[in-house]
């Protein structure tokens, strides 16, 4: 087994074991944190991907602004930590079930897959991967018509998000 | 020829003319709703004489389509639908019976329908552009239009005035026609695909359909016709549908509409899969047989007297199915024969029934009882139409039903009927003997014996049973006639679909002998 | 810098999208009356549509692939503008009724036909992909659009979530596209694809199927319709169950017939399937509702199915032509007729949320006829009875299904109609056979809406040779 393996492996077991947290554990503040954990192992996936742009962007956006705003909504709008309800309904056994099948489905599928074997191809020397995006993010060649649909797509969501959260006069 | 002017498309669409006048004139006006209504139906029925016999654009002699009305109508992306009318002598007697009839139904409404009576004779209009349209389309798509067509207006009549249970018998009048015809929908599409056009004078022509193919084909188209004529087992809408249909409804259902689907059997399913006919020839004809006796046998279980003659109607048609089957000339012109004979008979006797109906608001015979003396025309008139009705010869019935018989029999001999034999005709004549029992069961029940409590019964709300008025006579003087007249001179009528149907029976013996 | 071929190919779009962003800030700080930003919609949505049908004919590619513009997108973009039309004037007095008139609804709406032309347009997963979300967020709001009202805001939410997750599923699925063949445009995928192993590949495409399955309401993955097609205001619940079901079956037509033809073997019989259970169940659980809008839901589901089973022959190039040609009119006859259902029903509906049962509909003809007699002509063209343009519709239909040789399937799709026709005529009955009483809001564009649907419902039915013609031209660049 070579090192990138066990890291992989590592990072997968990490990030598993703290989603499984983050569905399971009654404390919200807890939860929040336990979705650091998630996010940060996948970072460290990326990094070992050779994607280093990515898993910077990863911590820096999900654990630096989105999970904390998490944190800071728990704290501002509940007055207690702990959520009382009841963790499972009844149908948990079924949703179970169905996730084990589609799972075991799809390594049953893949696992007949050649390409595990595969070495991946090597970066020209001197690609510099931040670069290569961000020509990508903005060249008609590439991907320039998406990147813009986004910011239509982002000020659409803005304006609908004003219009569910805004307290207009007279309303309660 | 102008596009309107072709005598088919303005005999056809013409009531739709009167459909938009009768949009114009106010729902309070009821008695110019319904002159209107009468003198456009009967216009159509000038028109229809106009066109068959004044015009001398039709020759009867001539056993083609003829008055073709041909133009291409969806001809874009493979498909090849045209408008395609004509008749020939399979469809005339048709034609004329549905513009006989609907100005007849329109005069019985006169005091019957009190209620919405502009929706009314719209709906009737209606209907009988699409019974007229059923009968002359030649193109597959155009008449799957019309067929289905039909079912929405009947829908109404029965659902909107129609007895207390109308919704249930107008849901279930709906759902089996339909059920029946989206089969014949798929069968439709794969002849049109595979032929490349949908004229069925084409395809007839073309041929050539793989003989396992044919039988589900006819199947198909079978079981749309199967259900509206109906076949016994596939009757049980039928005696829910009269029941609850007003009167007018109930004569166009029995004289035209059960029509359709032996219609469609003569017009299509025999020409167009006549190897699957041959095939099919011993099973219809047992369904038929047994329709035949079952529908006699239930009749006379019956004492409600529309459900009697709904039972009836089975049995009746049981005979134009055999008839059809036989697949020799006497069989397919008696069945044809007797197709209007039955609707004339069948009309007429709902129509006298709604005429008792109106003054006496129930349809149980039991409660009837020494009629006779109290209203002499109204017996005479109800014996001659039962009378015709049981197949008494010098009366239309028995015309029909003999040449049906004699068709059975020779096809019995020259093996159409297989394993069937003559079997098929000889249980059938029973048929005609159970229908004297169950009809004259009925008419003595009514106008012999004592008085019934329902002359009683009337007379508590202040007024006694009265005769038949003028109008009421004059709506059931054209039939009357008609039963004579077919009874005793039929072969002005033989000799109008004659070359026709022998035509059909000819390509159609060449085409067994080609099989065996 | 992008050519001008790269802007003539988007034109629609982009002019759309400005129009959307100028309509925001004019509505913003100009605009007084807010019907005027419904002209102005409804404006904007028309020169689109000249310009859109200017383009007929046109073919091009643009933007390095990421787009095209061919007879397939004009067709349906044509479609969307239409029904983005139509959407506006079914809001226009409808918003006032319910109190919810604000400008932002046109522009969402706007917005939100931008992301399904742009979707009819995309040659890429990954403008699928955003055009998709761009289609979908306004359509979240727009569902919870009536805030005060509890049904509205949970309409939103489960639309929200439940789409959310079934873009997961795409995104997982176009990841494992492009792991398999490398590439994210659709013909490039579909030139890798007939060299690789096609494991990934088919998973990927079934990932993708799920994906839009939720958009398009198919079975099993329409649990989310009735709730939200009930819950949103009327409205958007029109322009929701066409807009949205035309750009998800466009966009998946475009992707599977350009780019997963080597796996239609397996997709097939999955299509199959899916079309066969989504018209049975659709069809027999809508006999059950007593709701309008939840039947007409479920009645939408149905008619997903039907439309589903044009993909089912994608893969055999003799008769895909006419199934997608077969689909393209169906989509038409349905954006027709649903509209025309959904104005009645915004026609019989009160602000308390009163008049929304089918036993609402009791007499309604005895009141108004032409409502009674649109709304029947409607029914009748769901269930596919002539004269009405839903029959010419699955005429087209089962011929390219029988012509493909999947008789079994038209089997199943008549007898599905034959069993729909039960529930639609229950509302028949009601209007007809039986005595009730109901307000009924008049309103001129409402009014001018059902009205046009009804006469376009028969009219087309008898002349539908233009529309077949047009749909059969408007094939795949």
């Amino acid at each position: 087994m070579t090192a990138a393996q066990i890291i992989f492996l590592i990072t997968a077991a990490v990030i598993l074991g703290s989603a499984f947290m983050v569905v399971t554990t009654k404390n919200l503040v807890h939860a929040a944190l336990w979705l650091i954990v998630t996010l940060f192992g996948a970072a460290v996936l990326f990094a070992t991907l050779n994607a280093g742009f990515i898993a910077v962007v990863q911590v820096v956006i999900y654990i630096g602004a989105i999970a904390i705003l998490f944190i800071f909504a728990v704290m501002l709008t509940r007055r207690s930590m702990t959520d009382t309800g009841p963790g499972l309904n009844r149908g948990w056994w079924l949703s179970a079930a169905i996730a084990l099948l589609t799972f075991g489905g799809l390594v049953w599928l893949v696992s007949g897959w050649g390409g595990f074997t595969k070495a991946a191809p090597a970066y020209p020397s001197g690609f510099d991967a931040v670069a290569a995006l961000a020509h990508a993010l903005v060249s008609p060649e590439a991907f320039v018509l998406p990147f813009e649909v986004a910011s239509v797509l982002l000020l659409a969501a803005l304006v609908g998000a004003v219009y569910i959260a805004f307290q207009r006069k007279g309303e309660e | 020829m102008n596009f309107f002017t072709e005598p088919l498309t303005l005999l056809t669409f013409f009531p739709l003319l009167g459909v938009l006048l009768l949009l114009f004139i106010p729902g309070g006006q009821k008695n110019a709703l319904r002159w209107t209504a009468l003198a456009v139906s009967l216009i159509t029925f000038v028109i229809s004489l106009w066109v068959f016999f004044l015009s001398g654009l039709y020759d009867a002699s001539n056993p083609d389509l003829q008055l073709v009305a041909r133009h291409p109508w969806i001809q874009v992306a493979g498909w090849n639908i045209e408008y395609h009318l004509a008749a020939d002598g399979l469809s005339i007697l048709l034609i004329l019976l549905t513009t006989l009839l609907t100005p007849i139904s329109i005069l019985s409404t006169w005091t019957a329908v009190e209620e919405r009576v502009k929706e009314f004779m719209v709906f009737f209009l209606l209907l009988e552009t699409g019974m007229l349209g059923v009968f002359v389309a030649q193109d597959l798509f155009l008449f799957y239009i019309f067929w289905e067509f039909t079912l929405v207006p009947m829908y109404f009549l029965i659902g909107i005035w129609g007895g207390p249970r109308r919704i249930y018998a107008a849901l279930k009048f709906f759902l089996y026609t339909m059920a029946g015809s989206i089969l014949m929908l798929l069968a439709i599409l794969w002849l049109g695909i595979q032929g490349g056009t949908f004229s069925v004078p084409q395809l007839i022509e073309q041929g050539g359909i793989p003989a396992n193919i044919q039988w589900w084909l006819f199947i198909a188209f079978a079981a749309a016709f199967a259900i509206k004529v109906p076949m016994w087992p596939l009757h049980s809408w039928l005696p829910d549908a009269h029941v609850e249909a007003p009167t007018a409804g109930s004569v166009i259902l029995a004289g035209v509409l059960l029509k359709l689907g032996t219609y469609g059997f003569v017009r299509f399913n025999i020409p167009l899969f006549p190897e699957a006919t041959l095939k099919a020839a011993p099973w219809i004809a047992l369904l038929a047989t047994i329709g035949i006796i079952y529908g006699a046998a239930v009749s006379y279980a019956q004492t409600d007297i529309k459900k009697l003659v709904a039972y009836s109607s089975v049995s009746h048609l049981g005979f134009v199915m055999l008839g059809l089957f036989a697949l020799n000339p006497e069989g397919l012109a008696g069945a044809i024969l007797q197709m209007i004979n039955h609707g004339i008979s069948t009309g007429a006797l709902f129509l006298l029934v709604g005429m008792i109906y109106e003054q006496t608001h129930t349809r149980e015979f039991k409660v009837y009882g020494g009629l006779w003396k109290l209203m002499p025309v109204f017996g005479t008139l109800y014996l001659i139409v039962s009378l015709s009705s049981m197949g008494l010869p010098g009366l239309n019935g028995f015309v029909g039903e003999f040449t049906i018989l004699l068709g059975a029999w020779g096809a019995g001999q020259s093996g159409v009927f297989y394993w069937g034999g003559v079997w098929f005709a000889a249980i059938s004549a029973l048929g005609v003997i159970m229908a004297a029992i169950y009809i004259l069961y009925m008419f003595q029940k009514m106008f012999m014996g004592p008085q019934g409590e329902v002359v009683d019964e009337v007379k508590k709300h202040g007024h006694s049973l009265r005769d038949l008025n003028w109008r009421e006579i004059a709506v059931i003087a054209p039939l009357i006639l008609l039963i004579f007249w077919i009874g005793l001179y039929p072969a002005p009528f033989f000799d109008l679909m004659a070359p026709s149907v022998n035509k059909l029976a000819e390509t159609f013996s060449a085409a067994a002998l080609a099989l065996r | 810098m992008p050519q001008p071929q790269d802007y003539q190919t988007l034109l629609p779009v982009i002019v759309l999208a400005v129009w959307a962003c100028a309509l925001l800030l004019l509505d913003s700080f100009l605009i007084q009356r807010k019907g005027l930003t419904a002209c102005l919609a409804a404006a904007g949505l028309a020169i689109t549509l000249g310009l859109t049908l200017s383009q007929i004919g046109r073919s091009s590619s643009g933007f390095s692939g990421m787009v095209v513009l061919d007879g397939f997108s004009t067709f349906i973009n044509a479609l969307q503008l239409v029904s983005g039309l139509l959407g506006v004037a079914l809001a226009y007095a409808y918003v006032k009724r319910m109190g919810i008139e604000r400008g932002e609804y046109y522009t969402l709406l706007l917005f939100s036909v931008v992301g399904m032309m742009l979707m009819a347009q995309a040659t890429d997963l990954i403008v699928v992909f955003i055009a998709l979300e761009m289609l979908s967020i306004p359509l979240y709001v727009l569902a919870a659009f009536n805030r005060t009202q509890a049904a509205s805001e949970e309409a939103g939410l489960k639309y929200f979530l439940l789409g959310a997750f079934s873009t997961g599923f795409l995104v997982y699925g176009i990841t494992l596209v492009y792991g398999a063949t490398a590439s994210t445009n659709l013909s490039a995928i579909f030139a890798a694809a007939s060299s690789t192993s096609n494991l990934l590949l088919t998973i990927g495409a079934a990932l993708i199927l799920v994906g839009f399955g939720f958009k398009v309401a198919v079975v099993p993955f329409h649990m989310w319709t009735p709730d939200v097609y009930q819950g949103a205001p009327t409205a958007v619940t029109g322009f929701m169950s066409s807009g949205a079901k035309i750009a998800g079956f466009a966009a998946l037509l475009r992707v599977f017939a350009t780019a997963f033809p080597a796996i239609a073997a397996d997709m097939t019989d999955i299509l199959w399937a899916l079309a066969a259970v989504t018209m049975i169940l659709g069809n027999l659980v809508a006999i059950s509702q007593t709701d309008i809008k939840r039947m007409l839901a479920y009645s939408s589901i149905a008619h997903a199915g039907y439309i589903l089973m044009a993909f089912v022959p994608y893969g055999n190039p003799a008769v895909a032509p006419v199934s997608i040609a077969a689909g393209l009119f169906y989509l038409a006859a349905y954006v027709i007729t649903n509209f025309g259902a959904w104005g009645v029903v915004i026609a019989l509906e009160q602000p308390d949320g009163k008049g929304l049962q089918i036993s609402d509909y009791s007499g309604l003809f005895w009141r108004k006829r032409g409502l009674a007699v649109a709304m029947t002509v409607f029914m009748l063209s769901l269930i596919g009875f002539p004269p009405t343009i839903g029959m010419v519709g699955k005429f087209y239909l089962f011929r390219a299904i029988i012509d493909g040789g999947f008789t079994g399937l038209a089997i199943i799709g008549v007898i599905a109609s034959l069993v729909s026709a039960f529930y639609y005529l229950r509302v028949v009955v009601n209007m007809f056979m039986r005595e009730g009483e109901q307000k009924i809001e008049r309103e001129f564009w409402l009014d001018l809406t059902w009205g046009a649907a009804a006469f376009l419902t028969v009219a087309i039915s008898l002349a539908p040779g233009w529309l077949f013609y047009l749909a059969s031209a408007a094939g795949l660049r």
